[in-house]
């Protein structure tokens, strides 16, 4: 990532500490004209009464509990709970109001299932919408040009690139969300797994897969830095 | 097509479609001011003083050089104060004053 140039360092206050400090202010990052923008924006609208300090603080705490890990416990609930799964696809925000995990802005969530015959997967090709609630932030390539020019046109060949090969009878349905539908996938369970419990399931299903650029594996050990 | 008819036909997030290299799966780690204005846009969608939607609109707005050069975060922070601007809930005159006045406070 690129930053603005630095600030010219010509001032003259008395510095208590040997030189150099490259461009690194008193909240230790580089100096960006954009960070002093949203400071300068936020400050202004708790001055005007419109947001507090504190609802930022809050919002902040709540980007950081968001993680896959919720995702995957939707996943695993659908899995080994039939009537779970009935109301997640019928309705995927209810759904998941039920684990305590909330939408928000009007954004609904839709949840497609793959099956042996459909595998789908998500994209927004106009910006990064993404089930923020139940998968966190969203990686960098989905938010890049390269997965939201390419998948809409050549699926198959984007989901190679993450090491996903289908077999050709298997139909790819490419969902295109936008700031009010959001979507995740309900992966296909692997076989295999008859015997794990909700909480191991859960282990298993990864945020790509939610996606749907992957699907889940059996195995553990076929994950790339998985910890138990 | 004339050379000029698709960028009137396909603004510049419109990208769906078209031809593109390899996905970079490379991913940088976010810095602290972009969680902070993550969180800022956040609670203002959350009061409908600049929704998503406004927002999306807000970045397409800015036009494809200037999308084209900054980075995600910037184009957030830039569309909303251009939002916050149509709507008159703030002014140009607060917001150099403000940013002068951080930048001042920072030094």
């Amino acid at each position: 990532m690129t930053l603005p140039a630095q600030p010219s360092h010509d001032h003259d206050h008395d510095h208590d500490h040997d030189h150099p400090h490259p461009g690194v202010a008193k909240d230790e990052e580089p100096y960006s004209y954009y960070a002093n923008l949203e400071l300068a924006v936020r400050e202004l609208l708790i001055e005007a009464g419109l947001i507090t300090a504190d609802e930022h603080r809050r919002q902040i705490e709540i980007l950081d509990s968001r993680s896959p890990l919720l995702g995957a416990k939707v996943v695993a609930r659908a899995w080994t709970d039939p009537d779970f799964k009935e109301r997640l696809l019928k309705d995927g925000s209810a759904a998941s109001e039920e684990m305590g995990i909330t939408m928000y802005d009007g954004a609904h969530l839709i949840v497609h299932e793959n099956t042996d015959k459909v595998h789908n997967m998500v994209v927004c090709t106009l910006c990064s919408c993404y089930p923020r609630p139940v998968l966190g932030l969203p990686p960098d390539w989905y938010k890049n040009k390269q997965y939201r020019a390419r998948a809409v046109k050549e699926p198959r060949a984007v989901l190679k690139e993450f090491g996903t090969v289908l077999p050709d009878e298997v139909g790819i349905h490419v969902h295109d969300s936008n700031a009010n539908m959001r979507y995740l996938i309900l992966p296909l369970r692997p076989a295999g797994t008859e015997e794990m419990t909700e909480q191991e399931l859960a282990d298993l299903v990864t945020r790509d897969s939610m996606i749907g650029v992957t699907v889940v594996k059996s195995s553990l050990a076929q994950r790339n830095g998985s910890h138990v | 097509m004339s050379s000029t008819e698709s960028l009137i036909t396909h603004l510049p997030n419109d990208i769906g479609g078209r031809d593109a290299d390899a996905i970079n799966m490379e991913e940088h780690p976010m810095l602290p001011w972009e969680k902070r204005c993550h969180a800022l846009l956040d609670v203002l969608a959350t009061h409908q003083i600049v929704n998503t939607e406004e927002k999306r609109r807000g970045v397409e707005g800015l036009g494809s050089e200037i999308i084209g050069k900054l980075t995600y975060y910037e184009r957030w922070i830039v569309s909303a104060v251009n939002v916050l601007l149509e709507k008159r809930i703030l002014t140009p005159d607060q917001i150099a004053n403000k940013t002068k006045e951080i930048a001042e406070r920072k030094l």
